[in-house]
């Protein structure tokens, strides 16, 4: 339960259960660190100092850390992008990389999906592609964690996603229109009061899929290339010659894995980028 | 065997079913993606971009699963 406790936990918990999770840690360390302990090591959130403010004490943990880091190296990436439009007209270097990922978030997978209305949600669709890119990427420099693979970091997404999904239906046809929305037109009256549950379930549980799928999506990543290096003491503890046959084995795959790594990292900013337009389009244009 | 040992069973016997269902679901999409694009060479730049939404949600169930058998083994 207390493994479960650390992998749930948010960024900003209280001391106390953090206290709890560190003696847990110390535990396994104490215990000679079996492998789900090193596993759990690896992808879990850790305190690096705490701020008290009044009652309460502001963590600054790792994965709070790589967080802000994501987010400052989106910031800087686009001011550097719009500098270089300033000087020439013509985009060079980062410019032009920024420009190309961003012309086809405009075009294919706003305009595409949620049509020409989908041209204001554009910034919002650029923050989620952007942020998701950077923060997983920061995750697989060494002694560096992947905030997206804390389950907090994926729900404040997932809740942004949310609102932008609400107010997509909402700001167009009111909150009565929208809700009377989620219903397709035309059904049998015997069939509401079935449908009706359904659909409010479906409204969260798109939103829920996204969190789960990027959270499992970058913990899985590093729980594989974790696991595939680990290969190595385990197979030392039995024999040393065993160990060293299988360096080059594990090496090599866990090499290849942080090369996945790259593209699950583009893979997966596009997926949820790609998934929340196409949510906002179902409520922007829902069946009628 | 005690409870712990049945745990890791579950975990193991469950993320192998969890991958072969995945992998199933996958394939078959690739599958029919890849016949649809060669008889359709124009239309694949949709057909990709269907396809790996498809996949995504696949893949987001698949992943429902692994978490279960992760907390079973790591509980």
């Amino acid at each position: 339960m207390k493994a479960l406790l650390l992998l749930l936990q948010a960024p900003a918990e209280h001391a106390a259960e953090h206290a709890a999770g560190a003696e847990h840690a110390a535990e396994g360390a104490a215990h000679g660190g079996g492998p789900a302990e090193v596993l759990m090591h690896h992808v879990t959130d850790r305190v690096l100092y705490t701020i008290p403010v009044g009652p309460y004490h502001l963590l600054i943990t790792k994965h709070l850390v790589f967080f802000v880091l994501a987010a400052v190296v989106v910031l800087i990436a686009a001011r550097l992008a719009i500098r270089s439009y300033r000087e020439g007209g013509v985009p060079t270097g980062i410019g032009a990389a920024v420009e190309s990922f961003v012309l086809f978030i405009r075009d294919d997978i706003a305009e595409a999906n949620i049509g020409h209305d989908g041209l204001k949600f554009v910034p919002l669709l650029c923050s989620f592609f952007f942020f998701i890119l950077f923060a997983a990427l920061l995750g697989l420099l060494p002694f560096s964690a992947t905030s997206t693979g804390n389950i907090a970091v994926t729900l404040g997404l997932a809740i942004v996603s949310f609102l932008a999904m609400q107010y997509a239906g909402i700001s167009k046809y009111g909150l009565w229109g929208h809700l009377k929305n989620l219903v397709p037109p035309g059904l049998p009256v015997f069939l509401l009061p079935i449908m009706i549950p359904v659909e409010i379930l479906s409204v969260f549980t798109k939103p829920f899929a996204l969190m789960v799928r990027l959270f499992a999506n970058m913990l899985a990543g590093h729980m594989v290339i974790t696991a595939l290096l680990m290969l190595i003491p385990l197979m030392a503890a039995i024999n040393a010659a065993f160990g060293w046959a299988v360096v080059p084995v594990s090496l090599g795959l866990a090499l290849f894995i942080m090369v996945l790594e790259l593209l699950v990292a583009l893979i997966q900013a596009y997926i949820f980028t790609l998934l929340t337009a196409i949510f906002i389009g179902m409520f922007a244009h829902p069946a009628h | 065997m005690n409870q712990q040992a049945l745990a890791y069973f579950a975990a193991g016997i469950g993320a192998g079913l969890t991958i072969i269902g995945g992998a199933a679901g996958i394939g078959r999409l690739a599958a029919a993606a890849m016949e649809g694009i060669a008889r359709q060479p124009n239309a694949a730049g949709d057909i990709r971009g269907a396809m790996i939404v498809a996949a995504g949600l696949i893949e987001g169930v698949t992943f429902f699963a692994l978490i279960v058998t992760i907390l079973l083994a790591i509980k």
